[in-house]
């Protein structure tokens, strides 16, 4: 005779009845599409990131082509050509002559400059070590055809490391500083210790500086005194990059990061430290419920004396004196912070398991000789789950916001960037005082995003774990 | 008699919770985080010997001896050659006693008391008080009528309106809406000129700062200062307010909903009684003490969770913008300003709790047998 197959229920529901309740009301519907969002994104993230991004992410050096403080590249389809994007020059001319022992690469390439804000700087990378580690190392020329017919010589530059910054050289400082002198009589056009390469794009209209729009062309001339074919410069090793005023999706910071990447990669280090922290408070929490509930009396009484204690415990100013004592990374808060706030958990599954205890099927069970073991794990933890899941659920968006204000404040870092350390550079850098709402603005909206949509699905599954609610 | 016995268990648990929590700061300032201690004796002596060497002629061996010497006599000072445990009992006392030391960095604070931590820490408590006491009074008297009329008009779009607000409010840390609120009406204000912007932050005017950090209550008596303190104000309390009400009327909807299905509010119903009296009597009544003392319940800890931070942003002279100085606006962790603030912090709080639980047995008749 074939076994009955058993049918899981909790609550006296299905899985798929629990699934039918949560999704009936609207919150439900809402809860569920944000959290499939959210699920979406966070796997997206994973994917988009590289594995080693923290490491990418605080070196300087991968971010120093990018503009410090730039607003994002979509701001100008929004107010108009005003700032200038990031430019990487692909499609350039090339072409390579040799005579007496030196090798000439010539690249021209032309930009439509049609904007208020011109570049910032131009870079020219090469991404060959034997290059700009030559004991004679190449020397560059630049030439620009303006516009407005004049042409500006700049160079030549020696080409010895890999990023050569065109407007800081002092060569190129004095060249553009002369051409305004000969063709404006005005000295002193570029400001000492502010980059020259902006100027290239001006004019001088009324005695004042005005940018000229138009088509630039540029022509560089690379010098290599040598006829070697591994010290040629080949275009794989070549990167022109005009640094804009505007960069990427979300902008970027003091540093040039790409905030974009930054706020994507909070995606995976704010839900792992959420999570990570309602999962400790949880398991503490069920095994003192579970201890102090079932077995009552004197244990159940110190027990309840604890929680209580940790419950009065001012977490936040604690967390803040360890963090600064111990310099604690962000797991220890995670962890310090599980431990401070799993005393309103414990109590919700302590009265839990004491109203079951009394339950008379129980009694039954202990008349037929059911050893404690075999209660709990068949009356009461199925009994519980629903809880258990309803209170990781509600313990993940208080974490996250515990969190992110103690990462506000710069402490209990992490290599990852998350969001609340995104806001606390904000925050030193002077973002409130210099408007840059592209790095304050979208972080706290994702931080509210994540802890939404959870307090959503616990509003939403109420109803399921609180059946007194479900026909309000 | 009950009465009593309740309110003194209760006052001894919340003193032993305040010695255990001095007791574990203490010992982890005393024991593993003394070496933060040992970094700061060096930067000291460092800047000493400099300063040495600036004024007056010695040569290496000289700075040397004099270095160590510096160096002893700090540790002495701080405690650093005693064992742990007296190190521990040591500091414990000092906080007792409210001999909380000196600031590293006085003149970050303004040079209040002479950078002395307990005035200093004394000097941002009307701050708190003044921010907190609105901001939280305000929130729940709004809140809650919210939520009230939400419950009696369950399942209508302006409830559910009031449930996605709630959810909302809770969502957003209320110290990034202080950023934005600072950004929109004080930074881009100004920026298109407006004839009306708030200040970026700040308590008060600096003309009238030394006054407040001296005699705060003297302030409430120059009319253009209380003006200035309101212009101060503006900002900070409605960033608290939007984030604030949603949790109390969710509260207030969640209590006022369990009420309104209990059996004698049916059985008044059946019987026909109008709307408004049932509302009244037979709902509002039992639904108003577990309101109110969940009010003053929570209080505390809403204190010390986003107020804190709240006030740094705001730049907000109370003890989270205390905090914010000792920890970020310091170039080292200023590290009597922080342990002595969380002592601090955390006496008011339990202070406030033992005064709202007195509340809550007034408020509870079951209680008060």
């Amino acid at each position: 005779m074939a076994k009955r197959r058993r049918e899981f229920r909790i609550l006296g529901m299905t899985p798929s009845e629990i699934f039918k309740e949560f999704i009936s009301g609207s919150t439900g519907k809402v809860a569920m599409a944000l959290f499939i969002i959210l699920v979406v994104v966070s796997i997206y993230a994973l994917i988009v990131l590289p594995p080693n991004f923290a490491e990418i992410w605080n070196n300087p050096k991968y971010w120093q082509l990018n503009p410090q403080y730039a607003p994002p590249a979509w701001m100008d389809s929004v107010i108009g050509p005003v700032y200038s994007p990031q430019i990487y020059v692909n499609n350039y001319e090339y072409s390579v002559q040799q005579s007496n022992g030196v090798t000439y690469i010539t690249i021209s390439f032309s930009v439509d400059y049609k904007y208020d804000k011109p570049w910032n700087e131009i870079f020219v990378v090469i991404n060959n070590p034997a290059i700009y580690n030559l004991p004679q190392p190449p020397v560059l020329s630049i030439t620009v055809y303006r516009p407005d017919g004049n042409e500006i010589v700049l160079g030549p530059l020696p080409i010895n490391r890999r990023v050569t910054t065109l407007g800081v050289a002092p060569e190129v400082m004095g060249q553009v500083n002369l051409f305004y002198a000969e063709k404006y009589h005005i000295t002193g056009v570029v400001p000492t210790g502010s980059s020259a390469t902006p100027y290239i794009f001006y004019t001088v209209d009324d005695g004042k500086l005005t940018p000229l729009k138009g088509v630039y062309n540029f022509r560089l001339v690379f010098y290599v005194f040598s006829q070697n074919a591994s010290s040629l410069i080949n275009r794989e090793d070549l990167e022109i990059v005009l640094q804009g005023q505007i960069y990427g999706l979300m902008g970027t910071d003091n540093e040039g990061h790409d905030l974009w990447l930054g706020l994507l990669a909070g995606f995976p280090i704010d839900l792992a430290v959420g999570l990570l922290t309602a999962l400790i408070i949880v398991v503490i929490a069920v095994v003192i419920g579970i201890v102090a509930g079932f077995y009552g009396g004197l244990v159940d009484e110190g027990l309840m004396r604890l929680t209580d204690f940790v419950i009065l415990l001012p977490a936040f100013p604690l967390l803040i004196v360890f963090s600064v004592l111990f310099r604690w990374n962000i797991w220890y808060a995670v962890v310090f912070l599980a431990i401070v706030s799993w005393g309103a958990s414990a109590r919700i599954i302590r009265a839990m398991i004491m109203q079951i205890r009394n339950a008379q099927y129980i009694e039954s069970a202990i008349i037929a000789g059911a050893s404690r073991m075999w209660i709990l794990r068949n009356h009461i933890l199925p009994q519980i789950v629903p809880y258990i899941l309803y209170l990781l659920v509600t313990n993940v968006p208080g974490a996250i916001l515990t969190l992110t204000s103690i990462n506000f404040l710069g402490l209990a870092g992490s290599e990852y960037p998350t969001w609340g350390i995104l806001l606390y550079y904000a925050e030193v850098f002077g973002a409130l005082t210099s408007g840059y709402w592209w790095w304050v603005v979208p972080p706290g909206l994702l931080v509210a995003f994540v802890a939404v949509v959870f307090i959503l699905t616990a509003m939403a599954s109420e109803p399921v774990v609180n059946p007194r609610l479900r026909y309000g | 008699m009950g009465l009593a016995r309740t309110l003194a268990v209760r006052a001894a648990t919340l003193v032993i919770l305040l010695f255990i929590v001095l007791f574990v700061i203490s010992f982890a300032l005393a024991g593993p985080a003394s070496e933060i201690l040992k970094d700061e004796i060096m930067m000291e002596t460092k800047s000493i010997i400099m300063n040495l060497m600036l004024h007056g002629h010695y040569n290496s061996t000289q700075i040397q001896q004099l270095q160590t010497q510096i160096m002893t006599q700090l540790e002495n000072a701080y405690g650093l050659n005693k064992p742990p445990v007296i190190r521990t009992l040591y500091i414990m006392y000092n906080m007792i006693v409210f001999n909380w030391g000196y600031s590293y960095f006085p003149s970050e604070y303004g040079n209040v008391g002479g950078g002395k931590v307990v005035d200093i820490i004394l000097s941002a408590l009307p701050g708190t008080i003044l921010l907190d006491t609105f901001g939280i009074l305000l929130s729940a008297l709004i809140g809650i009528e919210i939520g009230l009329r939400s419950a009696l008009k369950y399942g209508s779009r302006s409830d559910r309106a009031v449930m996605y607000y709630a959810a909302l409010s809770n969502g957003i840390p209320q110290w990034w809406l202080g950023i934005v609120m600072l950004l929109v009406f004080a930074f881009y204000l100004s920026q298109i000129h407006s004839p009306i912007s708030f200040p970026v932050g700040g308590i008060i005017s600096p003309k009238y700062y030394n006054l407040w950090l001296t005699n705060p209550l003297k302030i409430f008596t120059i009319p253009q200062a209380v003006l200035d303190l309101l212009w101060h104000f503006t900002l900070p309390l409605i960033t608290v307010l939007i984030i604030n009400v949603g949790g109390w009327a969710y509260f207030a909807r969640t209590v006022v909903l369990s009420i309104s299905q209990e059996d004698f509010v049916t059985f008044a119903k059946i019987k026909g009684l109008p709307e408004g009296h049932i509302v009244n009597r037979y709902i509002m009544r039992p639904a108003a003490p577990s309101i109110l003392t969940s009010v003053f319940i929570t209080i505390p800890f809403i204190i010390f969770g986003g107020f804190l931070v709240t006030e740094m942003v705001f730049h907000w002279w109370g003890l989270g913008y205390v905090y914010n100085i000792a920890i970020v606006g310091s170039p080292v962790p200023d590290l009597p300003v922080v342990v002595a603030l969380t002592y601090a912090s955390t006496l008011l709080y339990i202070v406030i709790i033992f005064i709202m639980e007195i509340v809550y047995i007034i408020l509870d008749p079951r209680l008060r047998e």
